[in-house]
């Protein structure tokens, strides 16, 4: 199981520094996953558009007992992510790793950080909230959310890992995979990370700053 | 004193003081082989909590570096091979996340892992070898 953990993330981390490497000789920042296909009435005519793929509504509980939803994220970018406080393996390093996120951008309202239990069963409103506690992160700007665990996977799956949805069916899942999610303020992903390595996480932190040039 | 006394007696000495030095040197080996060994296994299976510099990760996971269980080696023996749970006291903070048991590692490899931390930050130059963690975790 832990090994199978290890291979996600790596594989996940090469298939985010290949995404990356194709993109760089533009300096924005792509957005990621597939185009889908709206139908919308115009003037009473019927016509199929194309438009990005982006990060649907939700609705979870925080740290603090209230729900999150993706307006709770309006006008801002943020950094998605899928742990359990009980893991041993990963997270802890992803914790790290965001934790270091988090105190560079700390006070900057234009930025927030997401993490997604994906173990709700144990990692209760009361759980998360003493994690993020020992954690040393107060406020709103990084919130813990649990909620319903198909939910939770739904969104993981099928919304934010846009580039590795083969490897859904893996054991442990796309989602325990170590990645940082950066989503843009119109909820656009615009990049994958190994949250697990010093490497992934200060590439990601210098497209954050791009990011939040580009929204200026 | 004869003088092929003398010159016996600096052969003994010299003899003498090459096998306490050779003797050194085998076990300060021994202890280099451990240490070389532990960094890896550290790396491995307690850097992704307590950090490669022994830190920790604030109020969650506690330091190694610095820590008052550094007193308590046979603690630090036994919580390696069984994990710990419930809260517990490190230099006054309270701590609470679970620690998995390290079943999978062997006797000769949590000596490795301990011979290492003590050497990296206990100030010590002492081998934990395999006999006396087997004689603890007896």
């Amino acid at each position: 199981m832990q090994s199978s953990f290890w291979v996600l993330s790596k594989l996940l981390c090469l298939l985010s520094i290949g995404l990356v490497s194709c993109q760089t000789s533009n300096d924005q920042l792509p957005i990621l996953g597939q185009k889908e296909a709206v139908t919308k009435t115009v003037n009473g005519k019927t016509i199929t558009d194309s438009v990005d793929h982006a990060i649907p509504d939700f609705r979870f509980v925080s740290q603090y007992g209230d729900t999150v939803s993706a307006k709770t994220l309006n006008g801002k970018i943020y950094v998605a992510d899928f742990f359990f406080t009980t893991c041993p393996t990963i997270c802890p390093k992803m914790k790290t790793q965001l934790k270091r996120v988090y105190d560079r951008f700390k006070g900057n309202s234009r930025v927030m950080l997401l993490s997604h239990t994906i173990d709700p069963t144990h990692d209760s409103v009361a759980v998360l909230r003493e994690f993020a506690q020992n954690l040393g992160v107060e406020g709103r700007q990084w919130l813990f959310v649990t909620g319903n665990k198909e939910a939770i996977y739904d969104i993981g799956q099928n919304s934010y890992m846009v580039s590795a949805a083969e490897d859904a069916s893996a054991p442990g899942g796309v989602v325990h995979s170590g990645a940082f999610i950066l989503v843009d303020t119109q909820k656009h992903i615009r990049g994958i990370y190994d949250g697990t390595t010093i490497e992934g996480v200060d590439k990601m932190m210098a497209d954050m700053d791009k990011l939040l040039a580009e929204s200026k | 004193m004869s003088k092929k006394t003398y010159v016996a007696l600096v052969a003994l000495t010299f003899a003498f003081l090459c096998f306490v030095s050779s003797c050194q040197t085998q076990e300060e080996i021994k202890r280099q082989k451990y240490i070389t060994e532990g960094i890896l296994l550290y790396q491995t299976n307690c850097a992704n909590c307590h950090q490669r510099d022994g830190k920790g990760l604030a109020a969650l996971y506690p330091p190694i570096a610095g820590s008052n269980y550094l007193a308590k080696k046979d603690s630090i023996i036994h919580i390696i091979r069984h994990g710990q749970q419930g809260p517990i006291l490190v230099n006054g903070k309270r701590y609470n996340r679970p620690m998995p048991a390290q079943l999978h590692l062997s006797d000769l490899e949590i000596a490795e892992i301990v011979t290492y931390i003590y050497a990296e930050w206990g100030k010590s130059n002492q081998i934990v070898d395999v006999k006396y963690v087997r004689n603890v975790l007896k």
